[in-house]
């Protein structure tokens, strides 16, 4: 047991090194995004890649415009895809009160790609009759599609999941809704034209390449209103660590909180996946990551722990996907998979131990 | 003259959406909770004891009859009016991960803080406070999940303390501990009702500490009806022992706990005092064994307790023989060994 006047001591102290972890953490991802410009198919020294970004000249032409129209909103769509990821994640974990809940594994991604799937190909289906307004309508068209199948995977999860109360039940549960769409996702294909199919599958990979700079004019709004309603929600996610009861009984709306809730973790990992495909495991993670990192589940310092972190993580597994030194370049998913299936496999080991699911 | 801080008439409470429809738990109840009394809600399993505290806190729909609130009916409060006047504590453990005690007592103050959940200086000196009366001082940084559960249970309490209720309701807030941490957490209730001023209705299994630390008892039948008074006229009246009524136990009303009735058919005298008289006594009641003063001369079986320099041992003479035992252990199986024998000798 500790003494009294240590623990007296230790607010300061965990307010100091918290701080030095954030900051620490953006160095971190100053770092892997230098790295990211300049490691690719063809390395760029440092140097040139300062003068491309303060705009100066005497740069190989070939080199700025891959930086200019390639690695750049490459990157930023990995800093974006994985705060929202992470941030989707953590919402869900404390909503679902499910350690192992993300967009990925509830199925929720398949909602999305169910949407994604009717807005590509279901032209062919529908007859022509809706849905080309949706591509009409361009990448909004995509996120809305997105969004509404991630919503309504994620308002059936809630549904159902009320009906079982334990952890296990909900993740079959998930599984089943995956399972579900992407029966349907696989019976658009085998009534689809082949180009059309063909162009599913691209996007079915996953990449945070080929988001267009036009394309983040739309997707860095779409990520930035829905992490700003998480902004308001730090107290009543906190209020939710205790349970629904709990929660009811200090006066919090659990309700609204909850509808506010699925429609910020479902924009988000909706318009991750209209832009860059299912992309697993980010979300699962990352919140845990954070976790362990500050010793807290206190969302005031949850919140932007997991953005900073999920930005990092993102720009590292686009990093390693790229396979500096090679032709060669992987898809994100190889990678967030290949690391992050032992992640989760981890944190079932460690709730066996009986230790408590959030605990670090 | 007290008030009734809440007030029930006719209530009826019970579960919608079930199969049937709606199952009634309990119907007719007409309660009062005076401020800063201490009532234990008692009764058996399955009695209805939840249901009728998470219909008093507004998570369970009313499904008859009216909760009356400081003058207020319940149906017209918001819940966050309500949680200026209700807090809770639940049975199951929380799971809360890395948080600590500070952070987690600093949460009663959420119907006081704004959007954005800033605590003011005063926020703060009520969650010290909170954790002061519940004696848990000190522990501020500690995370939850390190606690012991009875350290975890009083955080809990002091986090609904820090909500500042007119009325602290408790679902068996003892289910999960341990011995000591049983008593503790319900002379803390006690402690919190007689020297704070606290109205505290808390529903527990623990009858033998409830009747010695609650003001009145809510007891509850199996069929969901409710007498309501003090731990004492309830014994006297019989309803406790009726209520509790199992068979092989039964509620011995001169001691004031449950004893499981083997009421012994042999029997036995016993001279001797103090401590170590008491102690014998209970040893012979459990192996079944009614134990008379030595002046009934009835029993063909004495014991003698006596003492000399090595300490207290027991003498026990029947007809023929006198025999020396050096702890309760020894009697006890010599008696049990009797008692066989007579068995068989009956059969």
């Amino acid at each position: 047991m500790m003494q009294q006047d240590q623990l007296k001591s230790k607010p300061q102290a965990i307010k100091g090194s918290r701080l030095w972890l954030f900051a620490l953490l953006f160095f971190l991802l100053l770092v892997v995004v230098g790295l990211n410009l300049s490691y690719g198919s063809v390395k760029i020294p440092l140097g040139d890649i300062l003068k491309v970004l303060t705009g100066q000249e005497g740069v190989k032409e070939s080199w700025a415009y891959i930086i200019q129209n390639y690695r750049l909103p490459k990157i930023a769509t990995a800093i974006l895809a994985g705060i929202a990821l992470s941030a989707s994640g953590l919402q869900m974990q404390t909503m679902f009160r499910n350690p192992l809940a993300d967009p990925f594994i509830l199925g929720i991604n398949s909602g999305a790609s169910l949407g994604v799937a009717l807005a590509i190909m279901g032209a062919s289906l529908a007859g022509g009759l809706f849905v080309p307004a949706l591509n009409a309508a361009g990448g909004l068209g995509l996120i809305l599609a997105a969004s509404i199948g991630a919503g309504l995977v994620m308002g059936l999860i809630l549904l159902v999941g009320k009906r079982v109360n334990n952890p296990t039940s909900l993740l079959i549960l998930g599984l089943m809704f995956g399972h579900a769409t992407s029966a349907l996702v696989s019976l658009l294909i085998y009534f689809s034209a082949p180009e059309k199919v063909k162009a599913y599958n691209i996007w079915s990979y996953g990449a945070f390449s080929g988001v267009t700079w036009e394309q983040l004019h739309l997707f860095f709004p779409v990520i930035l209103v829905a992490l700003g309603i998480l902004f308001f929600l730090p107290k009543g996610l906190n209020g939710l660590l205790l349970g629904e009861d709990y929660a009811k009984t200090m006066g919090l709306n659990v309700d609204r909180l909850r509808l506010l809730i699925l429609l910020s973790a479902s924009i988000l990992s909706g318009t991750v996946t209209a832009f860059c495909g299912p992309i697993g495991f980010i979300g699962v993670a990352v919140p845990h990551i954070a976790r362990n990192i500050f010793k807290t589940s206190n969302h005031k310092l949850l919140i932007p722990a997991v953005i900073l972190i999920g930005a990092v993580v993102a720009v590292t597994a686009d990093l390693i996907a790229q396979l500096p030194g090679s032709q060669f370049v992987l898809p994100i998913n190889v990678i967030t998979s290949l690391f992050g299936a032992p992640f989760v496999l981890w944190i079932v080991l460690k709730r066996k131990r009986g230790a408590a699911s959030f605990n670090v | 003259m007290n008030h009734p801080l809440l007030r029930t008439t006719d209530l009826e409470v019970g579960h919608l959406n079930g199969k049937p429809a709606k199952k009634v738990v309990a119907s007719g109840l007409n309660l009062d909770l005076l401020e800063g009394e201490f009532v234990c809600l008692v009764g058996p399993n399955g009695a209805g004891k939840s249901t009728l505290l998470r219909s008093m806190t507004g998570l369970l729909p009313v499904l008859g009859g009216e909760i009356e609130i400081s003058g207020k009916k319940l149906a017209q409060f918001t819940r966050k009016e309500l949680a200026y006047q209700i807090s809770v504590v639940l049975t199951s453990p929380i799971e809360v991960g890395a948080m600590s005690v500070k952070e987690l007592v600093a949460m009663g103050r959420f119907p006081f803080t704004g959007l954005f959940d800033r605590m003011s200086e005063k926020d703060w000196q009520i969650v010290h406070q909170a954790l002061q009366m519940v004696g848990i001082e000190g522990f501020e940084e500690r995370l939850i999940h390190k606690l012991s559960d009875g350290e975890r249970q009083k955080v809990m309490i002091a986090r609904a303390l820090a909500q500042e209720p007119r009325i602290l309701v408790l679902d068996e807030p003892t289910a999960y501990l341990d011995l000591p941490g049983r008593v503790s957490v319900m002379n803390l209730m006690r402690e919190l009702s007689s020297e704070h001023g606290k109205t505290v209705l808390t529903s527990t299994h623990d009858l033998d500490l409830a009747m010695r630390s609650a003001d009145r008892f809510w007891l509850m039948s199996a069929g969901g009806e409710i007498i309501q008074g003090a731990p004492e006229d309830l014994v006297l009246s019989g309803d406790f022992q009726r209520i509790f009524a199992r068979d092989k136990v039964s509620f011995d009303s001169q001691n004031g706990h449950f004893s499981v009735a083997n009421k012994g058919e042999e029997h036995v005298s016993l001279k001797g005092e103090g401590d170590a008289r008491i102690w014998t006594e209970r040893a012979l009641q459990r192996i079944g064994f009614q134990v008379f003063d030595e002046i009934e001369g009835q029993p063909s079986l004495r014991i003698d307790i006596q003492e000399d320099e090595e300490g207290v041992y027991w003498e026990v003479n029947d007809k023929r023989t006198s025999q020396r035992f050096g702890s309760l252990g020894d009697l006890t199986s010599y008696f049990r060994s009797l008692k066989n024998q007579d068995n068989l000798n009956s059969d």
